[in-house]
């Protein structure tokens, strides 16, 4: 089956001079899969979703969503990005259904109100977003990512600006989220509970040139509980992948539980 | 304990009445020759007799009609060379450091020039108000765009706006606030500069007032045309930032009140 994403020796340079950001990457990523992609600060992984999403272009290599080439910004893609970036003249159901416009009125304003609902928003529907708290404005931003009904929902740290109270809320309002259409989902975090709870799938970053250092899939059963043993396990091992990752380069691809 | 709005008012007015009523009564009682600087009961009646004889109102319209032109023109040529001096840089390098040069001459300076091209009558004095009103619109406009939160454009490209969709629906809406400051900005100074206008030559308007209440010997006249202004300067002010109102209600709340 085509796979959802695929990255083919993708290569990005900004100044010749200096290494690359990012130094050949390869990945393919299942429709409907959840990939998180862990790293330190600086490692790239912003940049790679940049690239996904359209907004950058490579220096080498290619990006293909849903076997096309990636040359733009894409329909099929949806962005979440650290801060929620909501228009402040706009209110909070309008900023919902801002990549609705090529719609009719009744259609945008419906899934708009589905979209709210989802989120638990419909209460703020007329509000301001300099009115709505950090976790009430990154769920509105979530929502007009979603409402598009992407087919790749890309998410650059969403929840790193947030306390950790709202972080673990919103982080089980995703997989909420995710089971209505089940787009295929990409998350740059620097969290790796975060990664564990979401994902089936997680790639760790090195940085310099920014590579794949490590792969792994996330066997835990669903719904991710935290205080599971097997939980903590999975989360020391991808620490100790994560901190390879930020040591010379390796020999192992990947770890073997 | 905040202050109710009225309450903060009134309070501002409790010194300028005071001033008024000492002075009043420092004239009445012999204290003062109330020559220079007449009561404000005498500069009241003097308003009063112009308004009824309905000779005041032909002056208003004049200098109204004056700054209402200049300032068409010259906020319509700030708005139009401020957006194209932040589309294109090219363009900003060549055209803004002559009307940085030309923003340092002081206004008066002009009115000497003006006249001798543009004769004695109406032209000159529009030309002269456009001018003042030019610069701070041209500004203000420049500042506003520039000053855009490059974060909230990204989300017009992930939308995939046009260029004419990504100006209506992000860049206008985003710099209305600064534009309003500019053009409030603009009209002020076109009420500065359309007395400078007057005072060189008019056989009507405010300004006008203002010299003949000079080469009469008449202060409550100069007054009362001084009191006008400020009336007029208010109301235009007030009507710009109502015109405005519809559009920036989002900011409404975020100040706090």
């Amino acid at each position: 089956m085509l796979p959802s994403l695929l990255l083919r020796g993708v290569t990005k340079t900004y100044d010749p001079a200096f290494p690359l950001v990012l130094g050949g990457i390869d990945l393919a990523v299942r429709q409907g899969e959840m990939l998180a992609i862990v790293g330190g600060s600086g490692c790239g992984k912003s940049t790679l979703l940049r690239l996904i999403a359209g907004l950058d272009s490579p220096s080498s290599g290619e990006v293909l969503v849903e076997g096309e080439c990636v040359r733009g910004p894409h329909p099929a893609i949806g962005l979440v990005f650290q801060e929620p970036r909501l228009l402040p003249w706009l209110s909070v159901a309008q900023n919902v259904e801002f990549g609705l416009q090529d719609l009719p009125r009744d259609e945008s304003e419906r899934r708009g109100a589905e979209a709210l609902d989802r989120v638990g928003l419909t209460a703020q529907a007329a509000a301001w977003p300099h009115q709505l708290s950090g976790g009430q404005a990154q769920r509105a931003a979530l929502a007009r990512a979603l409402v598009t009904r992407p087919k790749v929902l890309l998410l650059d740290e969403p929840f790193s600006a947030l306390d950790a109270l709202t972080r673990a809320d919103l982080q089980d309002h995703l997989l909420d989220l995710w089971g209505f259409d089940r787009p295929t989902l990409v998350l740059v975090t620097h969290d790796i509970e975060e990664a564990l709870v979401l994902a089936d799938r997680v790639v760790t970053l090195r940085a310099h040139p920014g590579r794949i250092e490590t792969e792994q899939e996330v066997t835990l059963p669903r719904p991710r509980d935290r205080d599971h043993p097997a939980f903590e396990v999975a989360k020391r091992r991808l620490r100790a992948s994560l901190n390879g990752a930020l040591t010379p380069p390796q020999a192992a691809r990947s770890l073997a539980s | 304990m905040p202050l109710r709005l009225t309450s903060r008012s009134a309070l501002g007015l409790i010194l300028p009445l005071l001033l008024a009523l000492a002075w009043e009564i420092a004239v009445r009682s012999g204290h003062a020759a109330g020559r220079l600087l007449p009561p404000p009961t005498r500069i009241w009646t003097t308003l009063s007799a112009l308004a009824r004889s309905g000779d005041l109102w032909p002056h208003v319209a004049a200098t109204a009609g004056r700054v209402g032109l200049g300032f068409g023109f010259g906020a319509g040529a700030g708005l139009v060379t401020g957006l194209a001096a932040s589309w294109s840089p090219l363009l900003r390098r060549l055209i803004d450091p002559t009307l940085q040069g030309l923003r340092a001459v002081p206004s008066l300076a002009w009115v000497p020039l003006f006249l001798l091209w543009l004769g004695i009558f109406e032209t000159a004095k529009i030309a002269l108000i456009a001018v003042g009103v030019f610069f701070p619109v041209y500004l203000g406009v420049i500042g506003a765009v520039l000053g855009i939160d490059r974060k909230i454009i990204e989300v017009g490209r992930i939308y995939r706006l046009t260029p004419l969709r990504l100006a209506r629906r992000i860049l206008l809406p985003a710099i209305l606030p600064s534009l309003l400051v500019a053009l409030r900005t603009g009209l002020g100074l076109g009420w500065m500069f359309v007395v400078a206008a007057e005072y060189m030559g008019a056989s009507e308007g405010i300004g006008y007032l203002l010299v003949d209440g000079q080469q009469l010997g008449k202060p409550d006249q100069i007054i009362a045309a001084i009191l006008v202004f400020a009336l007029l300067g208010k109301l235009a002010d007030g009507l710009l930032v109502a015109l405005f109102k519809p559009f920036l209600r989002w900011q409404d709340s975020y100040r706090g009140g």
